[in-house]
């Protein structure tokens, strides 16, 4: 289960991935990638209203 | 024999079968990844399970709704003369004797869609599989599997399957015949790199029943009536291993693939690295570089840094993340570029090199 989601930005300045933080503790770092299932399930985390946190870079 | 006495009068097109041969030629027949149970990159054990993902064994996905706390593991106990070095065990640790509607708890193997094309789900042609896999337990009854076709029309394959001695290998055979909703539109899979199908081993489910031996339309349906509840005390375990899904309405013998093809099937949707090649320190506390997978994966993966990253600098010694990090930087199937944060005084341009601590990619299904 999802705790929560923060935009990863590159030494860029560009939104690269996502950070996710699980229930169990463990964060994984989740590509923009619609095939991926970790982003699906961070699409439809979002679509249930939650917010992703987003402090620049 | 002479080799001038086989002449092809004497093969006729339908004389040569599977049946008469001492093997079965159709190679890479079964559908199911790491059937044996053999491959665990994740680990051999993992207690307290309460909530669902991938554990231990590759391929295989722990799914579970309340239904008690539960220690996996890839167990040496296996069926006798059948050529199997391990299995995958379910052992119930706090059991849960009264369950809700809607509890459930499946060991469940994803399968890609691409992968499934040849069975011609969607046409009249559709082909007739069957599964067949090594299953034993202390606790006898009625169990079910559960195929489940999402594409298109989601359809519920139910079938069940009885323990009849208790602490006993047992092989089971079940034959799964498309019906009209399969042949038809609906029950196409579409050809790409999602899930095509996923099937369910279910050891306990409340109020998800569906008919016997039947492509449910009513989901989700993951058993009958008939289902045991294995969480109904800690005594309770059960293990499989040898699980084969074929074309065709009977079971062939367990396809035991060469250690390094199955690994490398396992690579497309898990990898685990120690060194990942050669990487630069960005500044003083973050280290950047790119890497090429072992094999493609499905898709472009999740990264994790299971345990702190140790790199070495060859001017200044070695550098150890104070806490497990990586981001994604950019990404592909086929490799990642990462950054791995939480480390301190390193020289700007200097070549750092992996040589510690776990780094994992995922890209399941």
């Amino acid at each position: 289960m999802i705790n929560t989601v923060e935009k990863y930005y590159n030494s860029l300045n560009e939104f690269a991935s996502y950070k996710v933080t699980y229930s169990d503790g463990r964060i994984w770092s989740v590509p923009l990638d619609e095939a991926n299932t970790d982003y699906q399930e961070i699409q439809q985390w979002i679509s249930e209203g939650n917010t992703v946190i987003d402090n620049g870079e | 024999m002479a080799i001038d006495k086989v002449v092809s009068a004497s093969i006729t097109d339908s004389a040569v079968t599977d049946a008469k041969l001492s093997f079965n030629s159709n190679q890479f027949r079964n559908i199911i990844i790491n059937g044996d149970m053999s491959f665990a990159q994740r680990g051999t054990s993992q207690a307290s399970i309460t909530s669902s993902n991938y554990y231990t064994i590759d391929r295989i996905r722990t799914s579970i709704n309340n239904g008690g706390t539960w220690t996996q593991s890839q167990s040496t106990e296996v069926p006798t003369g059948q050529g199997f070095a391990t299995s995958l065990k379910m052992d119930c640790t706090t059991a849960d004797t009264s369950l809700s509607s809607g509890d459930f708890l499946h060991v469940q193997i994803p399968i890609e869609a691409q992968d499934l094309q040849y069975l011609k789900y969607g046409t009249s042609s559709a082909e007739t599989l069957t599964l067949s896999f090594w299953v034993k337990s202390n606790k006898t009854g009625t169990y079910c599997i559960c195929l489940q076709k999402s594409d298109n029309t989601r359809y519920d394959f139910v079938a069940e399957y009885s323990i009849s001695s208790a602490d006993t290998w047992e092989k089971k055979t079940i034959t799964i015949a498309p019906d009209s909703n399969i042949q038809a539109a609906g029950g196409a899979i579409d050809n790409n790199n999602g899930e095509g199908f996923k099937l369910k081993f279910t050891l306990l489910s409340s109020g998800r029943t569906g008919t016997n031996n039947t492509w449910n339309s009513s989901t989700p349906a993951d058993c009958t009536s008939n289902q045991v509840n294995l969480a109904d005390s800690t005594s309770n375990e059960w293990y499989v291993t040898g699980v084969q899904l074929e074309t065709g309405t009977s079971a062939s013998d367990f396809e035991f693939l060469p250690v390094d093809v199955n690994e490398k099937r396992c690579f497309r949707y898990f990898q685990t690295y120690t060194v990942m090649g050669t990487m630069g320190a960005r500044n003083s506390t973050d280290v950047e570089g790119s890497f090429e997978f072992h094999t493609p994966m499905r898709t472009a993966p999740s990264a994790s840094q299971k345990t702190a990253k140790v790199f070495r600098d060859m001017f200044a010694g070695t550098f150890t993340q104070s806490s497990a990090a990586i981001g994604i930087v950019d990404s592909s199937d086929k490799g990642l570029f990462v950054g791995m944060g939480n480390l301190s005084g390193l020289t700007q341009g200097r070549i750092m090199c992996a040589t510690s601590g776990t780094s994992e990619f995922s890209s399941e299904l």
